[in-house]
């Protein structure tokens, strides 16, 4: 990146909520656009709305807000992280422990999550980031 | 505003936030240096959201203008 002060940012993702994840997908996206570096951590519920199966079935929990956004088909989470890979520097990654425990494999999720990885890697990379937690 | 020469237009009417902004950095990344893009937006977030990222970014704002019931705003790739 040509801009010195560019930044970094760490998304966690912990809800298998649209709303939230949706929130969170945008801040990451626009911070990508932005020039920062960005990484996710999907865990916990989270990660079932990152099933594939999840996807197709529109399967998510969601408030009025989230049914609004399905009702007018805006593009949703994994839209704007495809965006901000597209655009940027993004990276999602898969938490080792939830897909160990439901035991799911990296090709049961979209194709946007780049890697399964355990809390020690991802502290390793979110070190000195910006950090949000949805 | 009319004496700039547009080389691309978006047009992102329809299009909630974030769509406008990552529209016109998609078609920034295409056009070469120099060149002016414009985007047609009636998201009132990105109004404002895209000036801001232009000057983060480091491109110049050319106008930002409400017509109507959407906003033009046109930005010059600087890099």
């Amino acid at each position: 990146m040509e801009n010195q002060h560019a930044q970094k940012m760490s998304v966690i993702l912990i809800s298998p909520d649209l709303e939230k994840l949706h929130a969170g997908a945008l801040v990451g996206s626009v911070a990508a656009a932005a020039g920062m570096e960005v990484n996710l951590f999907v865990t916990m519920g989270a990660l079932q709305s990152f099933l594939k199966t999840a996807v197709a079935n529109k399967n998510f929990t969601r408030g009025s807000i989230g049914q609004t956004m399905l009702d007018k088909e805006v593009p949703l989470f994994y839209n704007l992280l495809q965006d901000g890979k597209d655009i940027g520097e993004l990276s999602v990654y898969a938490c080792a422990m939830a897909m160990d425990l439901m035991e799911w494999e990296k090709g049961d999720l979209l194709e946007i999550v780049d890697d399964v990885i355990g809390i020690t890697a991802f502290l390793n990379m979110s070190q000195n980031s910006q950090v949000i937690v949805m | 505003m009319e004496d700039v020469k547009v080389d691309k237009t978006v047009d992102a009417r329809g299009s909630f936030c974030p769509g406008p902004l990552m529209e016109l950095i998609k078609a920034v990344k295409a056009q070469p240096v120099g060149a002016v893009i414009e985007v047609l937006s009636s998201d009132k977030g990105s109004a404002n959201d895209i000036p801001v990222w232009a000057k983060k970014v480091g491109h110049e704002l050319i106008y930002s203008d409400q017509v109507g019931d959407h906003w033009k705003i046109a930005i010059r790739k600087t890099k």
